[in-house]
């Protein structure tokens, strides 16, 4: 009898644990990378649901439905309870509201005084009046406040409060310090409606990086003035607790403010009193009067929501994409038509830690790996094409943007490029190099030690956990022992971006993507000496290689004009870089993806449609245009 | 012996267990002898290639041609790009541009066609139409256009002095080839996973592996469970407390949870098969050394253990002797059970990213894993976890079908 209850109990447990794998599914994906590190690095911390700024329209109650034709549905941002609204903070986690990034910064809450347009790198003006003036040795931008720009306390938006925006981040070390503050002289408020930029400026007295300001226009949210006083002063002008500053009561310049926000949505209100409905902006208000951003679990459960219509615009990877429309019959759409369907701006790069004596010392070794590895099949598989192959686009320090492949010479370094694959180039280079298996178990040594790597990036992050497999089989079929770890992204931020770290000895991250800046940002991430031996580098060089003549040829870069001269410059480095490898890109990717359902609003951007409007999510940059042009369907 | 071997296999469920499960070993012997090679290889560039035969085409094209003349081909040519919803999106298109539809059959297709070739414009913007909308007209037009070209396929080859493309042969719309002179054809009966992976032959190299997880597992957790039973159970006093105590607090803490956190400790470059499996059997023996315990106790006082001790037999002689054979049909069941947990243990660590290195090893789990963070349960790709499920379901339904048989046979009160 006891047997059989066991039995039963055996059965019981059978039942439960195939229960449990199909309920694990909704456990392991995390969230892919959306938005550069520096906003997004701390830990969700739960906040009391705020109040609504402003009382609700007679039917529709904070935290209650929303009427759906008035609501623009988002997925892919926000993946924790929102815990601040301060636009001045580097702890805090308000995607839809904080994003500031030079790629085209979030402008739905506060605004930049540009917005950058990656399909064609120009920069229109938002807050700022007009073209940027610089003074004739390009040290000093000036840049005129849009007479009609207000804050939501009906004050005049002033130059002070650029220059407060600068000060305070170079005072408390946010984003904007950070990022700017060696770049940045100071800013001076020559009257309320001129800002004037002086620039920092090098031994020779030109400006140390004339490049920087333009992201510094494109990526810093203005705050108001008075604000940041009251703000600081309420935290005794102490650095911490101004960076975690909830700013409850922030005032903002952009059509949208917070409405609601808990631990299963964060939702914004149009503020129909926004200036940019003069008409020396919009000359309208943006269609939908909801922004709302359902947190959801994970990546399948906001391709769910989209795949019903609950979702109108996605920032997510969805594999196969094209399945939704071809074979589903859905009516969702991206910015193309055809692979790869997104604007790839950025390349996931698998980066060598040159900690790790093998590594440093054998290029042939860096090489010989990158050589080995199937990008085809990565590209087909991680991507499922969403990019361009390394054979369409061959790898050098550039995107795929057009701008960007023109700026170096593709006949000089074609013998240094490869496509990958290439398992007996890659033999014979380790042969060449003396790395070779004299003990016959296949793998092949150094020193007299087996070459043995691992491989790593975040856990969850399936496109990558591929990726990081299928270089794991490249080096398995060139006698490198490689193995794949994915730990949490909690533990992995924490890990890469020390400097002396040799944990991990493969790992992934990405560059940066479009910017003003780039490419010179990148080739600087890539190559450049200035983030070696950083603590909590979160900006570049992530592998810690140093080349002197790489770093001065970087220097020159932004204050170079000459575009020949520019051209020789970046042609030189893509050489450098291609024949010492320091890292090796995996896949080229979209800063944001994009990917819209029309079955509530339609009229989003797309290719061919000759508005101009970047795919970023009708959020970032020039990309918030097509919120002024949304229609309803039907 | 021979005799309880007989009377084990009268017993139809142990039978009917022990065939499922032969089947499974034999498949897993006699496959990779059919279908040699890695079975991580991947072959396919791509995610998720359907179950079915593969033809090469390029080889196609230089294999011998038979013309044959089929009744309905070209309906079925015609089907497969011009559905009828596509017919009465075509409708709609046109009375979304105000073009009249009057006296238009939409089963004639050549009016269709000519009306479609005659209006349509890729720029055209009807008003209130969604840009999926648009897109999916686009792409019937170029189907459409696909229906109109000529009988002809002309196929060419890229001249590389001139640039200029040279006519090598054409394909007519008659024109067949013999499946069986094509030089590469590829049938994957479940087609291909994420990484391009045959999932049959993975699925069975995954087989063994978790077979042979299974086993080591329970192994280790049976060898624990009835040693610890047999001293506890046997010695008594102190020695049964202590071991007693030390059961329960792993009896308490939950198992799976134990498990998880020491895999996940070890971290993935140490995991391979054989150590996640020692660890499985490490945290599930248990209720083995409960059960074993229990009967010991209700053997040591049997006359025939008393007088081994009258003899002055040695303890462990005693135990070996005469405690163990009449405990072993039990110990068998309870391995046997042991091992199907095992394998399910290891599926379940493996569905959570804990399971062996992915490179090195197929295991059940791992394909499941897989299969999960690429979502081939929202995307219809069944071929890439439904035969997992079965396959694990099915070698758990085996080992548990044997098992109660053999409680049938062994267990008295269970006996017709």
């Amino acid at each position: 009898m006891k047997k059989k209850t066991l039995a039963l109990l055996l059965a019981l447990v059978m039942a439960l644990s195939l229960l449990a794998g199909c309920g694990n599914k909704n456990d392991t994906p995390a969230p892919t990378p959306d938005t550069p590190p520096a906003d997004t690095q701390t830990p969700d911390t739960p906040d009391e649901p705020t109040e609504p700024a402003e009382p609700a329209p007679s039917e529709t109650t904070p935290g209650g439905d929303l009427p759906r034709t008035e609501t623009l549905y988002f997925a892919g941002q926000q993946w924790g309870t929102v815990n601040s609204w301060s636009p001045i903070g580097s702890n805090q986690n308000n995607a839809m509201a904080v994003t500031g990034k030079a790629a085209g910064s979030r402008t739905l809450m506060f605004e930049t005084l540009y917005m950058y347009n990656p399909l064609d790198g120009s920069l229109t003006g938002l807050l700022a009046d007009g073209d940027y003036q610089w003074n004739a040795d390009q040290t000093e931008m000036t840049v005129k406040i849009k007479p009609a720009a207000k804050w939501s306390d009906g004050t005049p938006v002033t130059a002070n409060d650029v220059k407060r925006t600068f000060d305070i981040g170079v005072q408390v070390g946010n984003g904007t310090g950070t990022g700017f503050g060696a770049y940045i002289e100071e800013i001076v408020a020559q009257d309320d409606s001129t800002v004037v930029i002086k620039a920092a400026k090098n031994d020779a007295g030109q400006a140390k990086n004339p490049l920087k300001i333009l992201d510094f226009l494109s990526a810093t949210l203005i705050a108001q003035a008075a604000w940041i006083d009251t703000m600081a002063a309420r935290n005794n002008n102490d650095s911490v607790s101004i960076l975690n500053d909830a700013g409850d009561d922030v005032v903002w310049s952009g059509p949208y403010t917070k409405y609601y926000s808990d631990d299963q949505k964060v939702v914004l209100i149009r503020d129909d009193n926004y200036w940019g409905q003069d008409a020396s902006m919009w000359g309208k208000l943006p269609v939908p009067k909801y922004i709302a951003h359902t947190i959801y679990a994970d990546n399948p459960a906001g391709e769910n929501a989209l795949k019903a219509g609950e979702v109108d615009v996605c920032q997510q990877f969805i594999g196969n994409i094209q399945d939704l429309w071809l074979k589903d019959g859905l009516p969702i759409s991206t910015f193309y038509q055809e692979a790869p369907y997104g604007m790839c701006l950025t390349m996931p790069t698998a980066w060598y830690n040159m900690n790790i004596p093998v590594l440093a010392e054998n290029p042939a070794l860096r090489k010989a790996i990158a050589m080995a590895v199937d990008y085809d099949s990565i590209i087909a598989n991680a991507m499922t094409n969403q990019s361009p192959s390394f054979a369409d686009v061959p790898r050098s320090l550039m995107n795929p943007t057009d701008g960007e492949q023109a700026l170096y010479n593709h006949d000089a370094v074609k013998d240094l490029q490869w496509v990958g694959n290439d398992i007996e180039g890659a033999k014979a280079l380790l042969d060449e190099a003396g790395l070779v298996d004299s003990d016959g178990d296949g793998i092949r040594e150094w020193n007299g030690e087996k070459i043995s790597l691992n491989a790593c990036c975040p856990n969850g992050w399936t496109d990558w956990q591929a990726s990081m497999e299928i270089v794991a089989a490249a080096g398995e079929k060139i006698g490198v022992e490689i193995t794949t770890s994915f730990p949490e992204w909690s533990i992995y931020q924490t890990v890469f971006t020390q400097p002396g770290q040799t944990e991990y000895q493969i790992f992934m991250y990405s560059p940066e993507a479009a910017t003003p800046s780039n490419p010179w940002q990148r080739a600087n991430q890539f190559l450049g000496k200035e983030y070696v031996g950083v603590e909590n580098n979160w900006s570049g060089n992530w592998g810690q290689y140093v080349n002197e003549e790489a770093d001065e040829l970087i220097l020159k870069i932004p204050t170079t004009t000459d575009t020949n001269e520019l051209k020789d410059i970046y042609t030189k480095l893509v050489e450098i870089y291609l024949t010492e490898v320091p890292s090796f890109s995996l896949m080229y990717r979209p800063d944001q993806f994009h990917a819209v359902n029309e079955s509530v609003w339609t009229n989003f951007p797309s290719a061919d449609d000759g508005r101009n409007i970047p795919p970023m999510m009708c959020t970032d940059g020039y990309g918030i245009a097509a919120l002024y042009d949304l229609e309803l369907v039907g | 012996m021979k005799n309880t071997l007989r009377q084990v296999f009268h017993s139809s469920k142990f039978v009917g267990g022990f065939i499922i499960f032969a089947l499974i070993l034999l498949t897993m012997i006699i496959y990779p002898l059919i279908n040699p090679g890695n079975p991580l290889e991947q072959i396919g560039v791509g995610t998720f290639a359907k179950p079915g035969t593969y033809v090469s085409l390029y080889d196609s094209l230089s294999s011998p041609l038979e013309t044959m003349r089929l009744p309905g081909a070209d309906d079925k040519r015609l089907a497969k790009s011009l559905s009828d919803e596509d017919r009465v999106a075509m409708v709609e298109w046109f009375t979304a541009m105000d073009i009249s539809v009057e006296g238009l059959d939409i089963t004639d297709t050549d009016a269709m066609l000519d009306l479609w070739f005659a209006n349509y414009d890729t720029s055209a913007k009807p008003k209130g139409m969604t840009m999926a909308k648009r897109n999916y007209y686009q792409r019937l037009n170029n189907n459409l256009l696909d229906i109109r070209a000529g009988d002809t396929l002309v196929i060419a080859t890229n001249n590389e002095e001139t640039g200029e493309l040279e006519e090598k042969s054409a394909v007519t719309k008659t024109d067949y080839v013999n499946i069986g002179e094509v030089a590469n054809v590829k049938t994957l009966p479940l087609g291909t996973d994420n990484f391009g992976r045959d999932v049959l032959k993975q699925l069975v190299s995954a087989c063994g592996t978790s077979i042979r997880i299974g086993l080591v597992a329970g192994l280790v957790a049976t060898l624990i469970g009835l040693s610890l039973g047999l001293l506890a159970g046997y010695m008594g006093g102190i020695a049964d407390d202590l071991i007693m105590f030390v059961t329960n607090i792993f009896t308490v803490i939950p198992g799976f949870v134990l498990l998880i956190l020491i895999t996940n400790s070890v971290g993935q470059e140490q995991r391979g098969a054989t150590l996640v499996a020692v660890v499985i059997g490490l945290t599930s023996w248990t209720w083995t050394a409960r059960s074993v315990r229990s009967q010991v106790i209700s053997l040591r006082n049997r006359d025939h253990v008393n007088l081994s001790k009258l003899s002055g037999h040695s303890m462990i002689r005693i135990v070996l002797t005469d405690i163990l054979p009449y405990i072993a049909s039990y110990v068998v069941m309870a391995f046997i059970l042991q091992v199907s947990s095992g394998i399910l243990a290891e599926a379940q660590l493996s569905l959570l990213g804990l399971g062996p290195r992915t490179t090195t090893t197929a295991t059940l789990g791992l394909m499941m894993n897989w299969a999960m963070l690429y979502s081939a349960h929202t995307n219809g790709s069944w071929w890439a976890y439904f035969p997992v499920i079965l396959t694990i379901t099915l070698i758990s339904f085996s080992l548990n079908l044997m098992n109660t048989g053999l409680d049938q046979v062994f267990n008295p009160t269970l006996r017709d």
